[in-house]
């Protein structure tokens, strides 16, 4: 007995090691990028003042640049409006007959008060969250609209959203004005460059074209810019392309976002999941 | 246990300066210094065993809940903890070991102390950046990742390391 004692005692350390590790192997294995992000957003209640101070001097700095995009995006959305007020005259018929309500898309801004860019699972930390009506599964998109990432944990005043620069963020993509749409992922080498695959041979894309997002994600409207087509190069079996997209927005310097919530996204997903609909997808 | 302030506030200044300052400094995705190693490398030489892993485990689950990543930086930081004393011996001597003490260049040299500080991060970076990367098919890219991260933790380290040591005398 005594001798048991005396050689657990000589490789406590060894057992205490491997039985440590291996918990923190198997607790690495099961997560996934939402528990990391719940994680992120935990520590953020903590943290998030100190970020916010830092992200607050940041934000400083690049305000005359901030300053400059917001004119041009007001000057680009003064002009849809003239297009849509033109429009309102001739569809003020319609509006007698139904009400249209509220529009399709809910819209908020935020600051980003953390972003990393060097990881492989890079998030992004916002500084409003559920007491300022953000919620998970809400679109980000840079100041002059062009798509970041999407929200999946939020704390009553914090927000953690998935970087489009995060190897698990996936959307659809396509070249804008063609209906060829591929997937777009990070592949976790360039922080400027994503890349669209399985883009079907047909949509032949070329330099500097404009890759935006389809409509069919639950999480971004369509005709989001993503970025521009750098190269193209055809698979082995030559049935579809993987392009190199070059990022429209700068995530290096963002500062402020905005967030984009389908009011009918709830809507959908019921319907989607209703018995109805389930027993016409089941494969008999 | 001797200077176990100091090293309370070793522990808080590289956390704090990790979190705050080289996790936003986003150089370059090859650019990712994880300057926290250094605490481990800084432990004392006579430390038990048990207590340099339970170092570890801390260390790793606080970058762990700071950094939102899961596990990972205690899956790297446990097994420098763990093989600290064997590389301590290979590297700077049995009998620096025994004499116990921290381990600084003044103390150890300057060539071994950097040997000891180089071996550590480049474990805890390589089991990093592998877990983090999780594919063979980038390996030529992590691989980059971690020889140019460790370069800049090793630098960042030996900074955090001349401060620590400056006031202390070299034999304790």
């Amino acid at each position: 007995m005594r001798k048991l004692i005396e050689f657990i005692r000589s490789i406590y350390v060894v057992v205490l090691f491997v039985v440590l590790e291996a918990a923190a192997i198997g607790y690495y294995a099961h997560s996934s990028s939402y528990t990391q992000a719940r994680l992120l957003a935990r520590s953020n209640q903590v943290a998030g003042g100190v970020h916010g101070f830092f992200a607050g001097v940041r934000r400083y700095l690049f305000l005359g640049r901030e300053n400059r995009q917001l004119a041009e995006r007001v000057a680009s959305l003064e002009e849809q409006l003239a297009k849509y007020q033109e429009a309102e005259t001739e569809a003020r018929l319609d509006t007698y007959l139904r009400d249209i309500g509220d529009s399709k898309y809910r819209f908020a801004t935020a600051a980003v008060v953390g972003n990393s860019l060097n990881r492989m699972q890079n998030l992004l930390t916002l500084n409003r969250g559920r007491e300022d009506g953000i919620e998970e599964e809400m679109g980000v998109l840079a100041p002059d609209g062009s798509l970041v990432g999407y929200v999946v944990a939020c704390t009553d005043r914090y927000a953690v959203a998935i970087s489009v620069l995060n190897t698990s963020f996936r959307t659809s993509g396509k070249i804008a004005a063609s209906d060829y749409s591929g997937s777009l992922y990070w592949d976790g080498v360039d922080p400027n460059v994503v890349v669209l695959g399985e883009l079907s041979k047909y949509a032949e894309p070329q330099p500097g074209q404009e890759v935006v997002t389809t409509g069919l994600s639950e999480y971004f409207p369509a005709d989001i810019l993503i970025g521009w087509v750098e190269s193209a190069q055809l698979n082995e079996t030559k049935t579809s392309y993987t392009v190199r997209v070059r990022l429209a927005a700068e995530m290096s310097r963002l500062n402020e976002v905005i967030l984009v919530a389908d009011r009918d996204r709830y809507e959908i997903q019921e319907l989607r999941n209703s018995e109805q609909v389930e027993q016409h997808s089941r494969v008999n | 246990m001797y200077r176990t302030l100091p090293y309370i506030g070793l522990f808080a200044a590289v956390v704090l300066l990790q979190v705050f300052l080289f996790d936003n400094l986003s150089i370059s995705v090859y650019l990712n210094p994880l300057v926290y190693v250094v605490f481990i490398a800084l432990l004392p030489l006579d430390a038990q065993p048990v207590s340099l892993l339970g170092s570890g485990l801390l260390l790793g689950i606080t970058m762990d809940c700071a950094m939102g990543a899961a596990g990972i930086n205690t899956i790297a930081t446990l097994p420098i903890a763990f093989f600290r004393p064997s590389l301590a011996g290979m590297i700077c001597g049995r009998e620096n070991v025994r004499e116990g003490g921290i381990p600084s260049p003044d103390r150890l040299g300057s060539r071994k102390f950097f040997a000891f500080l180089l071996v550590l991060t480049l474990i805890h970076h390589t089991i990093f950046f592998l877990l983090e990367a999780l594919s063979w098919r980038l390996l030529p890219h992590t691989i980059l990742r971690i020889l140019l991260s460790s370069a800049l933790s090793v630098a960042f380290g030996w900074i955090v390391t001349r401060i620590f040591t400056a006031k202390i005398p070299a034999r304790v």
